[in-house]
């Protein structure tokens, strides 16, 4: 009897250690993915801004150019700062959009 | 020439070696096309390639360059004999911008002339909607549709919901044989309305040679956010005459999207007419008053590919005419370098 009853302790002591434990590892996760996912959302909106300058500014003349890399998109928009008079901000959101 | 310009390539390309660490790629870009053209019963052939290179030099700097390289190719007696083809190459701008800031870029070198929108921004063929360029399109661009000196553009003011830009430029003579230029002074300015997506603008040059000319335009830019329709038009006027062109492109978008087959086309019309004033020789523009009407489809197949089609009636006391254009266009972006996509 005595030796069920300390089995049955041992057994909570194990389960809330494994449980401490788990909730332990899953507060610093769940401190991380907030800013994680903060930091997606706004790169999510300021694409989302850019893709509306694209279509405001840059779609008066063209249509979006097909897959651009990075490298690509920058010349293009320095390029495109100049012909078509757009502004820091203007180039900083669409290369955004064109390549996130 | 053509050794010239793969000369000026290869140049650019080694030097574009000790740039090719830095964020920014050099690329070339530009449009591809084979257009035919049927005007008045006679056919021709008009096979075309228009390189843009652009090297960025650092975080304010930008060297670009296009060329452009055609061969127009005829029957001997315009509907029979044997076919002729003469070959063309030109360097349609090479200069130098430095972004000083939000509101002024400086641009030295040879650049196309800010008069109104056709010339600078809408005339790459892989942009343009119709084939044919406007009747107006030689006034406030001669002698070249570029100038060679210096240029000061950019925002000049700008709120929430609207932005003024300008262009003024000072352009010396050149009769340099890929670089002409006249002298001239001109001066673009335009307000922007991004939440109505308007822009209306207007243009004036002063050509300063051994005739001075005063050249007057206007123009509107105006795409609906209610439907995809693009309205463009211009109006321009000159001591040789005076005219306005505008058109209308509607794209079939509404219709399972921009990428199912039938919205991909889009159906484009263009009124344009021209009054002759004071002619003078070195006029590129109609010798009698003429009145045109443009329909045209184009189809936008993946891969940046586009076949177009378009006819056109012209009514001028020189003679009345039908023009039928068909095309394929293909536009095209590389890096400069091997390996330079990243």
């Amino acid at each position: 009897m005595n030796r069920t009853n300390l089995f049955r302790a041992a057994l909570v002591v194990l389960l809330l250690s494994v449980l401490t434990a788990a909730a332990r590892n899953a507060a610093p996760q769940q401190q991380a993915s907030a800013p994680k996912s903060a930091a997606a959302k706004t790169a999510t909106s300021e694409s989302e801004e850019g893709e509306k300058r694209f279509e405001t500014n840059c779609g008066r003349c063209h249509r979006p150019p097909e897959a651009l890399s990075p490298g690509e998109a920058r010349t293009v928009l320095r390029q495109m700062r100049v012909r078509a008079n757009l502004t820091a901000e203007d180039e900083r959101l669409i290369l955004k959009y064109l390549a996130p | 020439m053509f050794v010239r310009f793969l000369s000026f390539l290869l140049l650019l390309l080694c030097s574009t070696v000790t740039l090719c660490a830095q964020i920014e790629t050099p690329i070339i870009s530009g449009g591809v096309q084979f257009l035919s053209t049927t005007a008045g019963g006679v056919t021709t052939f008009n096979p075309l390639i228009a390189p843009v290179v652009s090297i960025p030099i650092g975080d304010r700097f930008l060297i670009e360059s296009r060329g452009t390289f055609d061969e127009f190719i005829f029957r001997e007696n315009g509907t029979s004999g044997p076919y002729h083809a003469h070959t063309f190459s030109s360097i349609d701008y090479l200069q130098l911008d430095f972004i000083a800031n939000s509101h002024v870029t400086i641009v030295v070198g040879d650049f196309l002339t800010p008069f109104n929108i056709y010339n600078e921004r809408i005339g790459p063929v892989w942009i343009r909607n119709l084939a044919d360029s406007p009747l107006i399109g030689g006034i406030g661009t001669r002698t070249s549709g570029s100038s060679e000196g210096g240029m000061v553009r950019g925002v000049a003011l700008s709120g929430k919901n609207w932005q003024i830009t300008y262009a003024a430029y000072f352009s010396a003579l050149v009769n340099a044989s890929q670089f002409g230029a006249g002298r001239s002074a001109g001066e673009r300015v335009a307000v922007f309305v991004p939440s109505r997506r308007l822009e209306v603008g207007m243009s004036y040059q002063r050509f300063l040679q051994h005739q001075h000319l005063n050249s007057w335009g206007s123009y509107l830019v105006w795409e609906p956010r209610s439907a995809p329709l693009d309205v463009r038009a211009e109006y321009a006027h000159t001591r040789g005459g005076q005219g306005y062109w505008i058109e209308g492109a509607y794209r079939l978008s509404r219709f399972r999207g921009p990428d199912s087959w039938l919205g991909r086309l889009q159906g484009i019309a263009r009124v344009e007419q021209f009054y002759l004033g004071t002619p003078s020789p070195d006029d590129v523009l109609p010798g009698a008053d003429t009145q045109k009407v443009d329909l045209g489809l184009n189809y936008y197949l993946p891969h940046n590919l586009r076949v177009s089609g378009s006819y056109g009636r012209q009514f001028s006391s020189l003679g009345n005419s039908n023009i039928w254009n068909v095309g394929v266009t293909y536009r095209f972006l590389f890096p400069l370098l091997p390996g330079g996509s990243k």
